[in-house]
């Protein structure tokens, strides 16, 4: 009865605040905002919980329910300042996933893995690409289009529909304190999976610079590169200044993690680096190279990830344009379909390409589905490019998202579930995955 | 005593203030805020006045933190101790007196054109003077010393109460003052039920981090975003989580305690970066200086007759050292009235500095012997 009240009350005064007169022309809204999702994103995410769906699911609804689409008392203006924490919550989540990412450990299953995941891409993509051209005059995106046009415009779509969300992935694995097969190997996948995408992505932005008229030159392969290499080696830099620290210094480790990521967010917008990837970089460099000496980081990312994901995940609910869904509803809920099989017959097939016991092909797919931030930055970038017809792909995109991103979580949580490997990380500790760093016991 | 020993106690008197657990050898405003100006728009501009814009949000966050420590130590202190609690009000009333007094005389004499009545601006050098922080008293050492230094906890609650009138003075969008101040306690005891029923609840540690930390934004965001004082909603939900059956107050200081040094360095370096030299803010620095030691020496005699453990002389400059609060509260009012707070911020900012290092000179007689 607390919780329930407690949530009340937070939204009578969040909302008599923000409807008051007194806020107009007042300061920015970025600690009003805070402070309710943090407190009732929370709640949600307990209160769904009980009906065993992921707390990421709950955070998720209070930004779609409370936003400016729906409820309106997270105000557009508040939204806004949501997002800033974007930034260093994406860094967070990426340094945690290179954190989890163990080489030595992960040899053995190397082979198995990379054939799992080439396979499943291959298959997953092609796949799309010929549904995609296919069913091209009825997406609604351009389709006059014909010939070299269509072929860059369908491989780009099919790029954007085909990639993944590590940030929703690690949060549910750690959420869930998830250990196994199951979730190692969705994790790398995603990983692995978005970083060869965004690669094609490039090279099929060049082919569509190509096609549409323009210079051709090698400008946005060039950045994409910088992008790639820049970031990875700019991460390892930063990841090995953080490992000296954790090992000569220990100290303030909140402060310092929290430092860290605001520094490689600022510098990844400045020198044009995918903060993403060089977190991640980062994180690989001090779990494989640098291991921290006890318990210290985890405690600290503990400590720090916990509001920030809450936070993270109740702006992108609040972000979610459900009009998108009205718009283009059917064609997007016909591609999200054709979406799941694929990834469900491409698992198949590839786990028994690469002989992984059936059962865990079976259960890899489910996570696979979610789809949120390197969606929406490859369709932006469509959209900035192309103008004339990637706004009807950015509508497609969006819809997209907003049904992956509240599907995805509930099915890979179930396959956790069904796998066993929820709560493995608490009674197996260290061998299935060590260093996972969240207690999300309290997620 | 050899020259060398007569610096020796200064200095150790300074060291004792080993605040952030850096063990700093002046205390934490002499170096930061100098840090703040260093790297903000008129130094090396690495804080662009974009970054100080972000930045606000972390000074709502250290307001309603702060306000919530004060409003902490004054429920437990202010009943248990009601005498030293009048003795730091009379103290901190006659500091506002003085500095505000003088300020209002001065501002009419200049003649500055100002964007908010010249009241508001003189009672806030007023409420920024009057907040003090005697260096924390060690277990079982001198008496004297341990009564100034509750006497430093105390003496922020009334220039507290009294800035959320100001805030409502001098925001144009907020309701008059005693509304703006009553806004800032229905925020405050509104969020504090919204925490006292979550705290003692949460599924362990990280979940109830998140509620406090949940708290406290909204605390401050709610008061800013209505017009009202974070620091006022801060206190307010301070006290009722102390009053409050439970342990809330307890839950709650310990999650803070490690929020607040990131916050405090953070807030002292965005008040430095937020230095901005104008004629005002010179003119307002050295009234603030002036009379704020002035306020601080007659308002320490004026209190010791109700404190009788320490002798009149002693009191005053055992509160000389302003601490952050003033500093706090400057920004806030910078957040609602920027012209005239740029200079606010100027003077306070700096004024702290210098009354930092004054405490190097004036240090108690019989502590010299």
């Amino acid at each position: 009865m607390r919780r329930p009240l407690a949530l009340a009350l937070a939204v009578a005064l969040t909302w008599l605040v923000v409807s008051g007169p007194a806020g107009v022309g007042a300061l920015r809204p970025t600690a009003l905002a805070i402070g309710f999702a943090l407190i009732a994103a929370a709640l949600a995410g307990s209160l769904v919980k009980r009906f065993g769906l992921p707390r990421v699911t709950g955070y998720l609804l209070f930004g779609v329910v409370c936003g400016p689409y729906v409820g309106n008392i997270i105000t557009t203006p508040m939204a806004r300042e949501l997002q800033l924490i974007n930034g260093l919550a994406v860094v967070l989540i990426a340094f945690i996933a290179g954190l989890e990412i163990n080489f030595a450990r992960l040899r053995p299953q190397m082979h198995a893995m990379v054939r799992f995941g080439s396979i499943t891409l291959l298959l997953l993509y092609a796949g799309l690409f010929v549904f995609i051209w296919l069913a091209w005059p009825w997406l609604g995106i351009a389709p006059a289009l014909v010939g070299l046009q269509k072929l860059a415009a369908a491989g780009l779509l099919a790029a954007v529909v085909a990639s993944f969300s590590p940030t929703v992935t690690i949060a549910l694995i750690a959420e869930s304190r998830a250990s196994g097969p199951v979730s190692q190997m969705t994790l790398t996948l995603v990983i692995l999976g978005d970083l060869i995408l965004i690669l094609l992505f490039a090279l099929l932005m060049q082919l569509g610079r190509f096609a549409f008229g323009g210079s051709g030159d090698v400008g946005l392969f060039e950045s994409v590169s910088w992008e790639i290499f820049g970031s990875f080696a700019f991460g390892a830099a930063a990841g090995g200044v953080f490992a000296l620290y954790l090992r000569h210094v220990g100290r303030e480790l909140t402060v310092a993690l929290i430092a860290f990521c605001a520094v490689v967010a600022t510098a990844g917008r400045t020198w044009h680096l995918e903060p993403l990837l060089a977190a991640l970089a980062a994180g690989l460099v001090v779990e494989n190279i640098a291991p921290p000496r006890g318990d210290m980081l985890k405690d600290a990312i503990e400590r720090s990830a916990l509001p920030v994901l809450v936070v993270f995940f109740a702006a992108a609910g609040a972000s979610l344009q459900i009009n998108a869904l009205a718009v283009i509803g059917i064609v997007a809920l016909a591609v999200s379909v054709v979406r799941l099989l694929l990834i469900r017959s491409a698992t198949f097939a590839a786990g028994r390409y690469a002989g992984l016991p059936p059962a865990l092909a079976g259960w890899v797919w489910m996570g696979l589905v979610s789809q949120a931030g390197v969606t929406l930055g490859l369709t932006l970038i469509i959209a900035g490019e192309f103008p004339t017809w990637g706004s009807q792909l950015q509508t497609l995109s969006v819809a997209l998202i907003a049904i992956h991103e509240l599907v995805g979580p509930v099915l890979f949580r179930s396959a956790l579930v069904r796998a066993g490997e929820v709560g493995r990380m608490d009674t197996l500790g260290p061998p299935a995955l060590e260093g996972v760093p969240l207690d999300t016991r309290d997620l | 005593m050899t020259l060398r020993g007569e610096l020796r106690r200064p200095m150790l008197a300074l060291q004792r203030r080993a605040a952030l657990g850096l063990r700093p050898f002046t205390a934490p405003v002499t170096f930061f805020i100098p840090l703040g100006i260093s790297l903000g728009p008129w130094g090396l501009g690495i804080i662009s006045p974009q970054t100080l814009a972000h930045l606000d949000v972390v000074v709502t966050l250290a307001l309603a933190t702060l306000g919530v420590f004060i409003g902490v130590a004054g429920a437990r202190q202010a009943p248990a101790m009601p005498r030293l609690f009048a003795a730091a009000s009379l103290e901190g009333f006659i500091t506002i007196g003085v500095v505000a007094g003088a300020a209002t005389l001065l501002l009419g004499t200049w003649g500055v054109p100002l964007d908010l009545p010249a009241v508001a601006v003189a009672l806030t050098l007023g409420v920024c003077a009057s907040a003090s922080a005697a260096p924390a008293a060690e277990q079982g050492g001198d008496p004297e010393h341990e009564i100034a230094s509750r006497v430093a906890d105390l003496d922020d609650v009334l220039p507290i109460v009294l800035g959320g009138l100001v805030i409502g003075i001098a925001n144009p969008a907020a309701p008059v003052g005693p509304v703006a101040a009553a806004l800032a306690i229905l925020v405050g005891l509104g969020t504090a039920v919204c925490g006292w029923l979550l705290f003692e609840r949460a599924e362990g540690s990280a979940e109830r981090a998140v509620f406090v930390l949940g708290c406290l934004a909204l605390l401050g965001g709610a008061a800013a975003f209505a017009g009202a004082s974070p620091l006022l909603a801060g206190m307010a939900a301070g006290w009722f989580w102390v009053i409050a059956p439970g342990e809330s107050d307890k839950l709650v200081e310990g999650d803070l305690a490690r929020l607040e040094h990131p916050l405090v360095v953070l807030l002292l370096i965005t008040a430095g970066a937020s230095v901005r030299p104008d004629l005002l803010g010179v003119w307002l620095f050295v009234a603030y200086v002036t009379f704020r030691l002035s306020g601080k020496l007659i308002g320490g005699w004026a209190a010791s007759r109700l404190a009788p453990d320490v002798a009149p002389s002693n009191l005053g400059a055992y509160l000389i050292p302003p601490g952050v609060i003033g500093i706090a509260f400057a920004l806030n009012f910078a957040q609602v009235a920027p012209t005239a707070g740029g200079s606010v911020v100027f003077a306070v900012a700096l004024g702290a500095v210098l009354c930092e290092l004054l405490t190097l000179a004036v240090v108690p007689a019989d502590r010299r012997a």
